[in-house]
């Protein structure tokens, strides 16, 4: 039934106008190739877990290795949470807590391994920043310095998406760096973790048959294996598939010195995970 | 305790395991579901089709909503509209990425929830900003009910579509995913159609309504266009506590409050 007369809307004209944004050939009419608004931008991602949790002996190296780039590279550093959010997300989920409450939560952790990190760059100019200013002061701040700090979480929080199976949130660190990194349309776009990349089994658990690393590997193949257990969220695979810009990711080893540089540099270390075919 | 070997299951895997782990995935929806506030209603007010047609559309609503908020609680969020159509097409002209659109439309939600609060003060309901949901317990057994702006803040940070810049999770999707996590009683959208269509009731005259319908036969059906954002279809799979959402029409007086007390005045849409 078509509404009264009365109701008359008050458009603003445009091509979309008085459409429901989900008519299929409406939407795909005005789509223009997606500028890189940063294309210098390096996003790099310290694994919670992997690196941060490590302490001394695994983050010095590291940080150290990030205050060397700095010379040459304009990098957003982002952090995991690592084992504080796992003990959260057991107490929230005894609670009842829901994944939305649950994501907030481990944000949290993530946050506070950001100030760790930025604090030890403080002296060469880096500073923690919050997810507004990453979203909308980004460019000012790598312009006054070549690096930043920020939560690899993205601020999804009360709004992130119940999962199809069980209540522990999709969207955490290595989601977060992806899609932030797409919207800019970063570089590069490296996970450090404590692992060499991407194995054709998990090494922690493989038994006598020794998994075997791969350099390259498209995201839909991975996907499609059942390797029970990867370096990477598998979300961030699925995400590749729409991605404008960041075609590829590189996961290295942060425990191996020198691997950040050479991934900086464009050299081939750990495991490249491509999005095409 | 009876679960506490589960918890302490749970516990461990947490410790031990990826999070993407399949057995730690499944061990976690084992945990309970507790509902933060299950006699709040979630209404969403839309942006293009209530709020765009001014005061003829919304004095009627406000005024609905003032009477029965006592007697159901209520959250209300804000869709977007016509501005925010005009900034996805001229940043879609630009290049720009889905993004800086959902920043944008965001901004549109926000201006929408703002002039309804304004309408809704002599109610004594606020509007409620961004970090300001820990305070909506309060605000709704104050008021009865709080304003929101639906976009979720995803920001930056949003999925991006498969084909165009268009940001897929809209304030459909924000409205439905604080409906979920609030554990709340219903979710229900105002729009200006009686429901679901098979198709666009606007422009083909063939449209009929679909009065009830599962998310499944909806995504089967893949329906060319549709009242509701298609990723909210994806939610609802996985929600544990909003199962089912109606569509109604806000420009029909005394719906909102019947479809509050439970009545069946639209489209109900249902997962599985």
């Amino acid at each position: 039934m078509t509404p009264e007369p009365i109701f008359a809307t008050k458009d603003v004209a445009s091509v979309f106008a008085r459409q429901t944004l989900l008519d299929r050939d409406l939407v795909r009419q005005p789509a223009r190739p997606v500028v890189r608004l940063l294309p210098w931008l390096n996003v790099i991602t310290l694994g919670g877990r992997s690196i941060i949790d490590r302490g001394v002996e695994t983050v010095k190296p590291v940080v150290d290795e990030l205050r060397e780039a700095m010379s040459e590279h304009r990098m957003l550093i982002l952090t995991g949470p690592g084992v504080r959010a796992r003990h959260v997300l057991g107490v929230g989920l005894d609670l009842g807590l829901p994944t939305g409450v649950l994501a907030s939560l481990m944000a949290t952790e993530a946050e506070q391994n950001g100030h760790l990190i930025a604090a030890l760059l403080a002296e060469q100019g880096v500073s923690y920043l919050a997810h507004g200013t990453v979203a909308r002061q980004l460019a000012v701040h790598l312009s006054a310095s070549p690096a930043a700090v920020s939560n690899g979480f993205p601020p999804y929080g009360i709004y992130e998406f119940p999962p199809p199976v069980g209540k522990i949130p999709l969207h955490r660190t290595d989601a977060g760096a992806f899609l932030l990194a797409d919207a800019y349309g970063a570089a590069r776009t490296i996970y450090v973790k404590d692992v060499d990349g991407v194995y054709t089994a998990d090494p922690a658990t493989a038994g006598d048959e020794q998994p075997e690393l791969l350099p390259r590997v498209g995201a839909a193949e991975l996907l499609a294996t059942d390797i029970k257990t990867l370096p990477i969220d598998p979300i961030v695979l699925e995400l590749m598939a729409t991605a404008k810009h960041v075609k590829e990711i590189q996961v290295v080893n942060g425990h191996t010195p020198g691997n950040i540089t050479k991934a900086l540099a464009g050299e081939h270390v750990g495991t490249i995970i491509h999005g095409g075919g | 305790m009876e679960d506490a070997g589960t918890t302490g299951g749970l516990e461990s895997m947490l410790m031990d395991r990826s999070l993407s782990d399949p057995e730690l995935l499944a061990m976690s929806g084992t945990a309970p579901d507790y509902a933060i506030l299950p006699k709040v209603s979630v209404l969403k007010i839309g942006g293009q089709s209530v709020i765009d047609r001014g005061r003829a559309a919304v004095y009627p609503i406000v005024e609905e909503l003032g009477e029965i908020k006592r007697t159901y609680p209520m959250l209300i969020g804000t869709g977007a509209g016509t501005r925010a159509r005009h900034a996805y097409g001229l940043a879609s002209e630009l290049g720009l990425p889905t993004g800086v659109l959902t920043d944008v439309g965001a901004a549109v939600a926000g201006q929408n929830a703002s002039m309804l609060g304004h309408l809704m003060a002599r109610y004594g309901v606020p509007v409620v900003g961004d970090s300001a949901f820990a305070a909506v317990a309060l605000y709704i057994a104050e008021a009865g009910a709080a304003i929101f702006a639906g976009m979720p803040p995803y920001d930056m940070w949003q999925h991006v579509p498969e084909e165009g810049v268009i940001p897929p999770y809209r304030t459909d999707a924000g409205c439905f995913l604080v409906a979920e996590v609030f554990g709340a009683r219903q979710m229900i959208y105002v729009k200006d159609e009686d429901g679901l269509y098979t198709a666009n009731p606007k422009t083909d005259k063939n449209a009929t309504l679909i009065p009830e319908i599962t998310v499944d036969e909806l995504i089967e059906r893949d329906l060319p266009d549709l009242v509701l954002e298609r990723p909210v279809l994806g939610l609802m799979r996985s929600a544990r506590h909003i199962k089912s959402v109606q569509i109604i029409n806000g420009l029909r007086p005394g719906l909102i409050s019947r479809a509050l007390r439970g009545e069946h005045v639209g489209t109900i849409i249902t997962a599985a």
